[in-house]
Parts: structure tokens; C-alpha cells; sequence
């Protein structure tokens, strides 16, 4: 105590212009300096490390539970990648069958109804060929009666009309005694 | 009429033609007669008419007749005609024709021309048949305008048609 205070008073005695080194201190400041730092770490070793070690262990457990976390949701990720991807490809296979199918169908489509229309068009034309048939059989048998009928009146009115004269029924007449008598 | 009653009749008619010794003429009369009245309709219903008494319609045959037949083709007409039986003397004056030429050992021959043929005609046709059936025929002709023109000949069952209007037929039929 004395020396603090001697030093103290004797600091008075010293020019303030005037330094024992440019850098280092007094020896008693040094001292004290050195005491109040030591007893300054000293609580903040006995204080505020804990609760700074506190927090980095909070701090490093919630990063850590994050790190846990991200990787957990990079899993979820990845699987539900996967998923999609099987999905995917599954859609794509589902899709390639689908149109493998619908190109199946169309063609078995595209086939009957074109075997259809060549039925149709076979009966078709066998039933035009058969009403072409059938008229001209028609028109045939109409110009046949027709004809008929015009020769039969022909005959008729040559006959009505005395068609055979005497020397034509005297020919006649011969020709079938020659034939008879030749037979 | 049944058949034996037919030639019954048939063979009373030949004994007394033949009797009388004029059988060929009877037998030709009769022929053209029976033909006359299978072609006649008027002739037919008069002397088949029931309500016409006998006596009457034995006096159209001689009104027919007469003078263009001999008397015994007359009273033969007439016998058939009063007995009732006109409707059979077709039949009855056939079977007496077949029995005659039969007796002659001839074959009838029905020809049917649709005009008259002339001697000759009739007897190079004659022949001809005989030719041709093998047999000799008793010709018997029937002017038949109805044939148009040619000549149908029948000897029995056969029949040789060489007339304009079975060729008309044809000829229609075919048209």
C-alpha cells in the first residue's frame, strides 16, 4: 500500500512530458495491470466460459440437428426421387403399352373396316350386277312377248287374210305325199 | 254308250250294207257324214236334241241326204238317229269303217286336206301310206279348212302332220 502510494506520489513528482520507455509502462502499472487482467480472465473464466461453452454446445447441437435434419430430407428427397423416376418410368412404359394398343386396335380398326367395305362393295356390286341382270332379263322378256305378240298377230292377219293360194296349197299337197312315200 | 253296244251297232250297220252289196259306198257316205257332223254344231245339236221327236229329225237326215247319198246310207243315218243313239254315230260309223276295211284287210287312213284332193292325189297319197305303214290303207279324205293348207294323215295310232296350222302352232309356241 505504501508503495502504491509512493508511487503515486512520486508520479506527481514525475513530468508527465517525460517517459521512463516509449513503450513499456511503469512497473507498478505493469503489476496492476497484470493483477486486474489476471482477476478480469479470471471471472470471465469463472462466469462467462460456461455459458460461452454453453451456447457453442447449442450452437453445435442445433447445426448438428440441421446437418441431421438436411441429410434426412436429402434421403426423403432422393427416395421420393426414385419414386418419381420408377413413377416416371412406369408412366412411360404404361404410355409405350397404351399406344402399343391404340396402334393395335387401330389397325384391327383400320382392317375390319376395310374388309367391311370390301363386302360392301361386293355386295354392291353383285346387286347392281343382279338388277342389271334382272332388267335386261326384264327388257329382254318384254321385247321377246312383245314380239311375240306382233308376230302372232302377223301370223293371224296373213292367215285371216287367205295367205295360201291354190298353187301354193297344190305344192303342199305334193310335198307331203313325196315325203310320205320316201319315208 | 259302252263299247260292245257301239260295235254292236257297228256291226249291224256292215251286215246290212253288206247285205245290200253296196259296202264301200255305205261305208264311204257314213265316213263323210260322221265327219260333217262332228264339225257341224247345228247339226250336232239338232240331231241330238231330245225335245226334237225322232220322226222329225230322221226327216232332216233325208232332207240332208237326199239325193246325195244311197238310200241304204239314209236308212242307216236314220235307224241310228231314231234309236237315240246320235250321239254315238261317230263312234258307231268309225268302228263300222274299221270293220270293213279290216274285212278287206286294209288299214283306215283318215287324211284331212284343206282342199278336196284330186284321183290321182288320193292315189299316189294311198300308196304312199301303204309305203310307209307297211299295210294297204282304205283311205278316207276329209276337206278340213280348219288345217290351213298341207295334209294330216292317220293310219291307227300314227300320225303324220305335215299341215300349215300344226307349223303355225309351232311357230306361235315358239314365239
Amino acid at each position: 500500500m505504501n508503495q502504491l502510494a509512493f508511487g503515486l506520489i512520486a508520479a506527481d513528482d514525475i513530468d508527465p512530458a517525460r517517459s521512463p520507455h516509449w513503450l513499456l509502462p511503469e512497473d507498478a502499472e505493469l503489476i496492476f495491470g497484470t493483477i486486474s487482467s489476471i482477476l478480469v480472465f479470471a471471472v470471465l473464466y469463472k462466469f462467462g466460459w460456461p455459458l460461452f461453452k454453453k451456447a457453442l454446445a447449442a450452437r453445435t447441437e442445433s447445426i448438428q440437428s440441421a446437418m441431421d435434419e438436411s441429410e434426412t430430407k436429402l434421403a426423403d428427397a432422393q427416395t421420393e426421387a426414385a419414386e418419381i423416376r420408377s413413377a416416371a418410368g412406369d408412366i412411360d412404359a404404361e404410355r409405350q403399352r397404351l399406344f402399343a394398343e391404340a396402334d393395335t386396335e387401330a389397325e384391327s380398326i383400320l382392317a375390319e373396316g376395310r374388309a367391311r367395305l370390301d363386302e360392301e362393295i361386293v355386295e354392291l356390286r353383285e346387286a347392281a350386277e343382279s338388277d342389271i341382270a334382272l332388267i335386261g332379263s326384264r327388257a329382254s322378256g318384254e321385247i321377246r312377248g312383245e314380239i311375240s305378240t306382233l308376230s302372232r298377230r302377223a301370223v293371224d292377219r296373213a292367215l285371216a287374210g287367205g295367205m295360201l293360194d291354190d298353187a301354193m296349197q297344190q305344192e303342199l299337197i305334193e310335198s307331203f305325199i313325196s315325203k310320205v312315200g320316201a319315208s | 254308250m259302252s263299247d260292245a253296244r257301239v260295235q254292236g251297232y257297228a256291226k249291224a250297220l256292215f251286215e246290212v250294207a253288206r247285205a245290200e252289196g253296196t259296202l264301200d259306198e255305205v261305208e264311204d257316205e257314213l265316213f263323210r257324214f260322221a265327219r260333217s257332223y262332228e264339225s257341224s254344231d247345228e247339226l250336232r245339236t239338232a240331231l241330238s236334241d231330245e225335245g226334237i221327236p225322232a220322226a222329225k229329225r230322221q226327216a232332216i237326215i233325208e232332207d240332208l241326204l237326199g239325193g246325195k247319198a244311197t238310200p241304204t246310207t239314209i236308212q242307216l243315218v236314220s235307224m241310228v238317229v231314231g234309236s237315240g243313239r246320235t250321239r254315238d254315230l261317230p263312234a258307231i260309223i268309225d268302228k263300222l269303217v274299221a270293220r270293213a276295211s279290216s274285212s278287206k284287210n286294209l288299214a283306215v287312213a283318215e287324211v284331212r286336206s284343206a282342199v278336196p284332193l284330186t284321183d290321182d292325189q288320193q292315189a299316189r297319197l294311198k300308196a304312199a301310206l301303204a309305203n310307209a305303214t307297211g299295210s294297204d290303207v282304205n283311205l278316207k279324205v276329209v276337206v278340213d279348212p280348219s288345217i290351213i293348207g298341207g295334209i294330216v294323215a292317220t293310219v291307227g295310232d300314227t300320225v303324220i302332220d305335215g299341215s300349215v296350222r300344226t307349223r303355225v302352232d309351232q311357230l306361235k309356241s315358239r314365239l
